[in-house]
């Protein structure tokens, strides 16, 4: 029994590492574009198809798939910053929401009518670490890594560079960082592009060990708000701590209760934390 | 001449909030701008530094027509304000709000020269033993000087300065004065709006005075603070109580 939790309880944190991308994008987007990004759950699904078809038809390592998508990602999400979201981000939340919205289902549309929502998989595979009874495979110690990665070089970028001190100073307050010389409509279109990219990389991953559809990016997005909730929006660590608290819940939920509610104490969770903290388990602000 | 304003209108709606005002700044003044409450002061620093356009009229800076330019182009082209409500990034620590007006302030620095010389910044406006701190944690004497270091370390050619001196006590004024002083010594020229007559009085070399959008006077400041229609501007019709009187 302990033996068995715990290795599900590792195999569950793994996985908790990739959430925990995905809702770092969606904070980030959030945090300095006061975006709630509805497309995000889609660009997840694109990620993964994007891999998918980088491996089965040009036989692309899915590791160097990512990478390339995180690339095609980032310049997608300077294009959905440039059509849909610039001209209504004055307008206030629901208009940059709605017009989020239409993005999805734009792709999610697009996405059905190209690769059907017939279930699809990475045939891939790293081999896996025997770990008591239970057995971790490879894709998802290699995920759980490159997330740590990507976390760290986030946090290096935004604390560290020039420009990501511009997007800090934009996130903090846009009009003096304007009036301090920094191009808001740059930042903002930054920002949405490394937040599409984190979804795109998160997909990616993911399907390395998951089946998935063009729809399965909108339980993912659901996922990342109960995390975002969880770490406390606008906040990329508070992310990555979220994801694993998330990935846990996951892990150890199904050894003593039905698989089908997960989502009922993920998101008992999610309640939870709105009423008793609602700033999230991290605190910003 | 570093500025130039040329019959510069602003309507906000059915409001003449700036009303054909023209004056030009010479490199290495300080020209002060006083006017009661509503005159449209900062309304006309927010047109010189591009927050809006002017309806009419046109801005002229070092020589370049900039009307109608952003704020981020102008803090870029070497103008850089202070403001009289204090906006800090907050969550960011003292160095480094004041290394971001350094990164993107005239000169564009890379972080290792921005960090050098916000920490002159700071050590010049007193504030240095607070670098690490985060910005929202300041006083509000303290975030003065914190908006006037984010000025200096962009270097500017001319710095706008919106009541840097309110709501500061005495001493701090003294200190902020000197402070103001030694940035002109540095080569920067100085456009200031300030409602603390004595200290503005002193310290500019010229003042423009605005009143409902326009400008009604200009000159010496001794000669300003005798000027007639300011006193009006002021404190009303100085012989409105005689004349009532003699009724």
């Amino acid at each position: 029994m302990f033996a068995h939790l715990s290795a599900s309880l590792v195999d569950g944190l793994l996985i908790g590492f990739v959430y925990g991308i995905a809702a770092m994008g969606l904070s980030l987007i959030w945090g300095v574009m006061r975006v709630i990004n509805l497309a995000h759950g889609a660009t997840m699904a694109l990620g993964m198809f994007c891999i998918y078809g980088l491996f089965t038809k040009l036989g692309i390592n899915p590791y160097l798939g990512v990478p390339l998508a995180a690339l095609l990602a980032l310049l997608f999400g300077f294009l959905i910053y440039g059509v849909a979201l610039h001209r209504v981000m004055q307008s206030g939340y629901l208009y940059t929401l709605l017009a989020t919205f239409a993005v999805n289902m734009i792709i999610i549309g697009v996405g059905t009518t190209l690769f059907t929502t017939s279930p699809r998989n990475v045939d891939f595979s790293l081999g896996s670490l025997q770990m008591g009874s239970e057995i971790l495979l490879g894709t998802r110690l290699v995920a759980a890594v490159a997330s740590v990665v990507i976390t760290v070089a986030l946090y290096l970028f935004l604390y560290f560079t020039r420009t990501g001190k511009a997007i800090r100073a934009v996130s903090n307050n846009r009009a003096a960082a304007e009036l301090m010389g920094i191009s808001s409509t740059q930042v903002l279109a930054l920002s949405f592009g490394l937040g599409t990219m984190l979804a795109a990389v998160a997909g990616g991953l993911t399907a390395t060990f998951f089946p998935f559809t063009i729809l399965s990016g909108g339980a993912y997005q659901l996922k990342s708000f109960v995390i975002c909730v969880l770490g406390g929006l606008g906040n990329p660590l508070g992310a990555l701590f979220g994801g694993l608290i998330l990935g846990a819940l996951e892990g150890i939920v199904p050894v003593f209760m039905p698989v089908s509610w997960v989502p009922v104490v993920e998101f008992g969770l999610f309640v939870l934390v709105l009423v008793v903290r609602p700033t999230g388990l991290m605190g910003a602000k | 001449m570093i500025l130039q304003v040329k019959n510069v209108s602003k309507q906000f709606g059915g409001l003449q909030a700036l009303n054909d005002v023209s004056f030009e700044l010479s490199e290495g003044r300080i020209l002060g701008l006083i006017g009661p409450n509503g005159a449209g002061k900062t309304t006309l620093f927010n047109t010189i530094n591009g927050v809006f356009a002017p309806t009419q009229g046109q801005i002229v800076f070092r020589g370049e027509d900039v009307t109608g330019q952003p704020a981020y182009n102008m803090a870029r082209r070497g103008l850089a304000r202070a403001h009289q409500v204090v906006r800090p990034l907050s969550d960011l620590t003292v160095h480094e709000n004041v290394m971001v007006g350094a990164c993107f302030g005239r000169e564009g620095l890379g972080l290792r020269q921005a960090a050098r010389r916000a920490e002159e910044a700071l050590s010049r406006v007193g504030l240095i033993e607070r670098a690490e701190q985060p910005a929202g944690s300041l006083n509000v004497a303290q975030k003065k000087r914190l908006e006037m270091a984010r000025a200096l370390a962009a270097q500017p050619y001319l710095i706008l300065l919106d009541e840097v001196l309110a709501g500061l006590n005495p001493s701090e004024i003294t200190a902020m004065m000197a402070t103001i002083r030694a940035i002109r010594e540095q080569g920067a020229t100085i456009f200031m709006i300030e409602h603390v007559m004595q200290a503005i009085m002193s310290i500019s070399d010229h003042i423009i005075v605005l009143d409902y959008g326009s400008l009604i006077a200009s000159g010496p400041p001794q000669e300003v603070a005798n000027n007639q229609k300011v006193i009006e501007a002021y404190l009303g019709d100085p012989r409105l109580t005689e004349r009532l009187m003699a009724e």
